[in-house]
């Protein structure tokens, strides 16, 4: 589903050069449940946003469900986010000038897709994250695990086949954070390929594989203990 | 495509949505108006004077010193004049058209009518002044030089017969048959109308004679004075020689005399532009008035948009992660431009016929042509489209990866 081979990603201000990642390599699965993790500034976000083609990279090869996709221009790369991907930020990044269903809408709108199927997907996710009551609110009106819910009916909605998680659960206090990580086991069952970034290691742990980043490289875990954590994560986990 | 929600999301922004669409109602309104009365200026200072002015010339001569008889003066000035090369025709009268100048009477149908059937311009002419002036005489003809008599200043004119424009003959006799009719200039004697010319305006291009502009009477006279406007008929090309020539032909046959030295020479190109200068000036300031206006509102709207897309970076890379094209940003910006374009229009076209309405009755404006109003909210919803073009195309360029990172 996602391959990556010596793929590095190069940050150029005026003075510095910084490699966020450098002879990158990831495999995963169609159908996968992948949990990224690693010590902050080890390029976790940066793999996720080059994975969900909200970014280019510098080197290397990237394949997403079998297409090499530096070859796409931008029109293609918008089309297939939003018809494979769905996106869950730490953030919510829900749009604050729209209710719930018209957020939800709004991925299905660029699809382009009709009013009466729009509204049927729009009412069934929101159903599945239990917000059916809060279709006309608006983000500011929600607690923080509530928008995150819309996020993932966002997300949920356009029935995508790769979902990304940028520690969905980062702002959700442990509660909150066992709800949403269920939903995402949900939309797993459903047959959907899932990489979350977590700094959590008891989330981490319900993942069927974890890597582990380091200084912008991959360090396959799978032979070690499930999970270590380094001091500074724990300290930055925090935040 | 995505209107409902761009207007669910302007009821976030209504107070930045509103101070735009007044603006661009606002501008509509005036702009409208304002073109509108700038039109009515231009056609007012470019109607025809019904004379030849490219080659015309007037000559304002004043006698000083004792001369007793100026009637033989005024004969030999005229010989004089229609002598000088480049001179083909010239005659003495009272006034000329556009000059401010002039006399204007009531004219009735009847003896010591009570209030006149219309006012008129009153010139005085003879045989020379129609050729002069390059008037065409539509019906009925010229006067004979026999027929001109002698006026001395301040005696009431009482003309045997006239002449009168086509405008002034339907307004005494609507049927058309003004020809040969009586006309009283003076309250108890008739004055036969023996030719009818197409077109000679009055004197006056301001209000007091707007309703009777091209309503002239020629009366067949010499006005004897101490001061007469000669009009000379130049050669194409003769002009400058002839505005040297001509008043040295006139020292040379008598000295005791006076043409001044600003306004005693002046070809009728000068005579026009002198009579609508304010006029001209008005429009002309007038349209800057309405170029700020609208860039003024142009520069709003480039205002409100930039920090619009400046406030929604993060939602425009969300959107962007979510599948939008950057075609997609842009037509979203330009959409909703277009949107609180439209209902400014809307209102800007009530307050534009309002804002007519009340000129209407208060300066007698003409009513507002709905096509003018059109043709701005045509134009106000393009110039909004122009102004928000560059900052949407800024929204359009944000990356998508903008979502990822909160700052
Ligand atoms: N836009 C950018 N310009 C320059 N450097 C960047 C940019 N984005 C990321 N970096 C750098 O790339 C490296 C990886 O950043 P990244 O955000 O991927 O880390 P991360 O693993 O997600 O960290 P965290 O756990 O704190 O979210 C960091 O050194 C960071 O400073
Ligand atoms: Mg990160």
């Amino acid at each position: 589903m996602l391959k990556m081979n010596h793929l590095s990603k190069v940050y150029r201000t005026e003075v510095v050069e910084t490699y966020a990642l450098r002879d990158f390599n990831i495999d995963v699965k169609e159908g996968e449940f992948v949990a990224v993790t690693g010590p902050s500034g080890s390029g976790k976000t940066t793999f996720l946003t080059i994975a969900g083609l909200l970014e280019t990279f510098s080197g290397g090869e990237y394949h997403l469900d079998g297409i090499e996709v530096s070859q796409l221009n931008d029109n293609a790369r918008s089309k297939i986010r939003n018809e494979k991907i769905g996106f869950i930020f730490q953030a919510f990044n829900l749009i604050p000038d729209l209710n719930v269903y018209d957020n939800i809408e709004v991925p299905l709108r660029y699809r382009g897709m009709k009013g009466a199927e729009r509204k049927q997907r729009i009412m069934d996710s929101l159903e599945r994250v239990g917000l059916s009551s809060r279709a006309k609110h608006y983000p500011a009106e929600l607690s923080g695990g509530q928008q995150q819910r819309v996020a993932i009916a966002r997300a949920l909605a356009g029935s995508p086949r790769l979902l990304l998680a940028d520690e969905p659960t980062g702002n959700l206090d442990t509660q909150m954070a066992r709800g949403v990580l269920e939903l995402i086991e949900d939309i797993h069952r459903d047959g959907a390929t899932i990489v979350m970034v977590t700094h959590d290691p008891e989330l981490a742990a319900r993942a069927q594989r974890n890597v582990h980043i380091i200084d912008g490289q991959v360090v396959d875990l799978s032979e070690e203990p499930r999970f270590h954590s380094h001091p500074e994560e724990t300290t930055q986990s925090q935040r | 495509m995505q209107i409902s929600p761009i207007l669910s999301a302007l009821r976030h922004h209504k107070a930045g949505t509103a101070l735009i669409a007044m603006q661009i109602a606002l501008t509509l309104a005036i702009v409208c108006n304002t073109l509108f009365i700038i039109q009515q200026r231009v056609a007012h200072l470019s109607r025809p004077s019904g004379i030849d002015e490219a080659h015309l010339l007037r000559i304002q001569n004043q006698w000083v010193g004792q001369h007793g008889d100026y009637a033989p003066l005024l004969a030999a000035d005229l010989a004089t004049l229609r002598h000088v090369p480049g001179v083909v025709d010239a005659y003495a009268t009272n006034s000329v058209p556009l000059s401010g100048g002039g006399w204007s009477t009531g004219l009735g149908l009847k003896p010591s009518q009570n209030g006149p059937t219309a006012m008129t311009a009153i010139y005085f002419a003879d045989d020379h002044t129609l050729p002069t002036l390059g008037v065409k005489l539509v019906a009925g003809r010229n006067f004979r030089a026999d027929e001109i008599s002698d006026m001395p200043a301040l005696s009431k004119p009482t003309p045997p017969f006239v002449i009168i424009t086509r405008a002034l003959a339907s307004k005494l006799y609507p049927h058309g048959d003004a020809l040969g009719k009586s006309v009283y200039v003076a309250p108890d004697k008739p004055s036969t109308i023996i030719g009818v010319v197409r077109r000679l305006q009055a004197p006056w291009t301001g209000n007091f004679a707007a309703s009777f502009s091209d309503n002239s009477t020629l009366v067949p006279f010499r006005l004897i004075t101490n001061g007469t406007n000669f009009v000379l008929r130049v050669r194409t090309g003769q002009m400058g020689n002839v505005m040297r020539t001509a008043p040295k032909a006139l020292y040379a046959a008598n000295r005791m005399r006076v043409i001044p030295d600003d306004d005693g020479v002046m070809p009728f190109s000068a005579i026009r532009a002198k009579a609508y200068a304010s006029d001209r000036g008005m429009a002309i300031l007038m349209a800057v008035i309405c170029v700020m206006l609208l860039a003024i509102t142009a520069a709003g709207i480039v205002g409100l948009t930039s920090f619009w897309v400046g406030q929604r970076r993060k939602q425009i890379g969300v959107r962007r992660a979510l599948g939008a094209t950057r075609g997609d940003i842009l037509s979203y910006f330009l959409t909703e431009n277009l949107l609180i374009g439209m209902g400014g229009v809307l209102l800007g076209i009530a307050l534009a016929i309002g804002l007519n309405l009340w000129m209407v009755t208060r300066f007698e404006m003409q009513h507002l042509s709905l096509w003018y109003v059109l043709a701005g909210a045509v134009a106000l919803l393009l110039l909004g489209q122009g102004a928000v073009f560059a900052p949407a195309l800024r929204a359009s360029r944000v990356p998508p990866v903008e979502a990822t990172r909160s700052v």
